[in-house]
């Protein structure tokens, strides 16, 4: 490699104007390879960004003829939302107190997991295939169409018949009343034991929603040098002490990785409460019902905003990095 | 062990032979599996098999008994006694749905533009996270930050915005202002501007825009800018997979006279072929299920193509009214989202591979 180099400097030292255009050069040809993305930025998300705002603060019109008209109302819409609206508020808390209670859940479950796949044993590859199978197929359509079966359950329940809806499946594996009294024997607290029941009650979601994580983990988990394991199994580490030592500092930047994704992913997706509260909002609001929706949803956006930026700038305070050399 | 001294017996000059005593097996199978260390390994090899076998029942479950109740009579969906194997046995959903719901018809063209948006996505995000990872220059984290933004924004957040900007489709007011339709505000300028007919565009475009609903177009021009459903996702995994790639290789290929894109096209883009079909894989996946775009911008459904994430509903031939009606007709919409799903998941089988080792070979961190 080396060989080949040199003469390439040898040849680049006389001209040192060279060197700088070659920077230049070097970064036009930068600029080329994302113009596709400045484009479309430019004229499709932006213009779609710039009304999206406009929206919310305006009353629009449809022009006999084609075309709208905007006029601007300042924050009507956001004072309808929150206090004319009557649902609003409360699906809003609702649903972030499921984001709150959803993210660890999930952040935790992917790295349990991402940490078993990651060990050799038989059937490794059928598991790893199985678990990532619902991160192609349930979603869109899918989603939708189960959303459709828990309304299935709700009224043949008495029927007593499997629908085919994940939420049968899970109910049939564990008994939550089973493990309240198994817990409540132990003497932990009773909103541990609650989020445990949760957790377990709402595992076919949880578990559906994590594929993305896991692979992320597990592609963390494999970057960290085999070497280190070793050299704690030597020193006579326990599996305990190298997982906190070293497995958990090494995947933190994972986490924070994950935390984000997650938070984005589990309120942008269709089954999320508050985003199904204002796909529907537009047909029960008599007048401005899109107008209105919008300022529902930028926000309902900007509370995300805060809270992910609140997550990101505590937990990249703990992330640890490898320096490199 | 307490005749360990071992024989020595002297057979040559400089030959020796030792002989041990060896342990007898029984005592050496009782060290080897009757030890402490050995039990605990067993024991958790056993509870994670179990456990694994657990949750990949969870998430295996909900599609057997999709696919058991699709075979389901009405009898039998009614019939407590009757849960994952059917009594009556039939087909008659899948008839209906084959014949009613034109599935010959969507499965083609859903095949067809799936296929095409995904390649476009997949090689435009490779194009884009190409250029951010091995170029540098000004503004560099700047555009990476906005890639990031597109992601982070919700498309629902936008979805009425994008539904009016396609339907009175304008690139940047040119079109507008080409057929004079474009406005400043002041009287005496608007006159002017709106005496401008380039083209005789003036008279083919009434409205001074395009609508492009019902058309591909949308698709395909947000495939081609990297603004697609988790684009923002893509463009980020192929920069940190293209980080990873070493700057000598493409040292090496410019000396030897290879150009930039030249080196692109045939030296990098063979070379992340595990990572490119994951995110082909997922993009075409995401087409193939997505029923958010395909809604807004297929209204028509006399003029556009039909998407099989379209034909989910009840086909005329079954009847199902009836004791159990619900429940028949959320067997009739799960054997729709099997038939939608099946090709889909004939695809994993043979893509699952790639899934897992791109996302390995990214050394995906977060920098």
């Amino acid at each position: 490699m080396t060989e080949q180099v040199m003469p390439n400097a040898a040849i680049k030292k006389p001209k040192k104007k060279k060197i700088a255009s070659l920077d230049k050069r070097k970064a036009r040809v930068g600029w080329v390879f994302v113009l596709p993305f400045l484009l479309g930025f430019a004229f499709i998300y932006l213009p779609m960004l710039f009304n999206s705002i406009k929206l919310a603060f305006c009353d629009m019109t449809t022009i006999t003829g084609g075309g709208v008209e905007f006029r601007f109302t300042g924050f009507e819409n956001f004072q309808y939302a929150l206090f004319t609206d009557a649902g609003f508020l409360q699906t809003l808390t609702t649903g972030l107190g499921q984001l709150v209670f959803e993210v660890p859940a999930i952040l935790l479950f992917s790295l349990f997991m991402a940490i078993l796949l990651n060990q050799k044993m038989i059937g490794r590859a059928a598991f790893r295939a199985i678990f990532f199978l619902p991160v192609v197929l349930a979603t869109g359509v899918m989603e939708s169409i189960e959303a459709g079966n828990i309304l299935g359950t709700m009224m043949g329940s008495g029927a007593g018949i499997d629908d085919g809806s994940g939420s049968s499946a899970a109910s049939e594996i564990v008994s939550a009343m089973d493990f309240e009294a198994l817990f409540a024997s132990m003497k932990i607290g009773t909103e541990l034991v609650k989020y445990v029941v949760d957790i377990i009650n709402d595992i076919y979601a949880i578990v559906n929603r994590s594929g993305v994580q896991m692979l992320i983990f597990l592609s963390g988990l494999q970057s960290i040098s085999p070497a280190i394991y070793e050299a704690c199994r030597i020193d006579g580490a326990t599996g305990w002490e190298t997982f906190w030592k070293v497995t958990f500092p090494m995947i933190s930047p994972m986490i924070l990785v994950n935390a984000v994704y997650t938070i984005i992913d589990s309120f942008t997706t269709g089954s999320n409460q508050v985003m199904t509260y204002i796909a529907n909002a537009p047909s029960g609001i008599p007048v401005n019902g899109t107008e209105i929706a919008t300022a529902m949803s930028w926000m309902y956006f900007l509370i995300v905003v805060v809270i992910l930026a609140a997550v990101a700038g505590i937990m990249s305070s703990f992330v640890f990095y490898q320096r490199k050399d | 062990m307490e005749n360990s001294m071992p024989k020595i017996k002297k057979e040559s000059k400089n030959k020796i032979r030792v002989e041990f005593d060896r342990t007898p097996l029984k005592e050496r199978l009782k060290a080897k599996f009757l030890n402490f260390y050995f039990l605990q390994t067993i024991v958790v090899k056993i509870l994670r098999f179990i456990f694994l076998l657990g949750i990949a029942y969870v998430v295996l479950f909900p599609f057997f008994s999709k696919i058991a109740s699709s075979f389901m009579s009405p009898e039998d969906l009614l019939d407590a006694t009757v849960r994952l194997v059917p009594k009556n046995f039939t087909i008659d959903i899948y008839k209906a749905i084959w014949k009613d719901l034109k599935y010959l018809e969507a499965v083609t063209n859903t095949i067809l533009i799936s296929l095409g948006l995904a390649l476009i996505q997949t090689f435009v995000c490779c194009v884009i996270a190409y250029g951010l990872a091995k170029y540098k220059f000004k503004g560099n984290g700047i555009i990476f930050m906005l890639v990031m933004i597109t992601m982070i924004i919700p498309h629902k957040t936008l979805q009425s915005s994008m539904s009016m900007n396609f339907t009175y489709f304008d690139i940047g007011g040119i079109l507008s202002f080409l057929s004079g339709g474009a406005s400043v505000g002041i009287e005496s300028i608007d006159e002017i501007l709106a005496q401008i007919n380039v083209f005789g565009l003036a008279e083919a475009l009434p409205d001074h825009s395009i609508n492009l609903k019902n058309t591909l177009w949308p698709f395909v021009i947000l495939a081609a800018t990297g603004l697609a459903f988790k684009n923002g996702l893509y463009v980020f995994m192929l920069r940190q997979f293209f980080k990873g790639i070493p700057d000598s290789l493409e040292e090496s290929a410019y000396i030897d006279g290879s150009g930039d894109f030249r080196t692109f096209l045939q030296i990098i883009l063979p070379m992340s072929v595990p990572m490119m079909i994951t995110v082909f894989l997922f993009s075409f996946c995401w087409q193939w299920t997505d029923t958010f775009y395909t809604t807004m911008f297929f209204t028509n459904l006399k003029q556009a193509p039909l998407m099989l994430s379209q034909i989910v509903g009840i086909p005329k031939s079954l009847d199902t009214s009836g004791a159990g009606q619900a429940l028949y007709e959320t067997a009739i919409y799960n054997t729709c989202g099997i038939m939608i799903i099946a090709p889909l998941v004939v695809l994993y089988v043979f893509l699952q591979r790639y899934l897992v080792e791109g996302i390995e070979r990214s050394g995906l961190t977060a920098e």
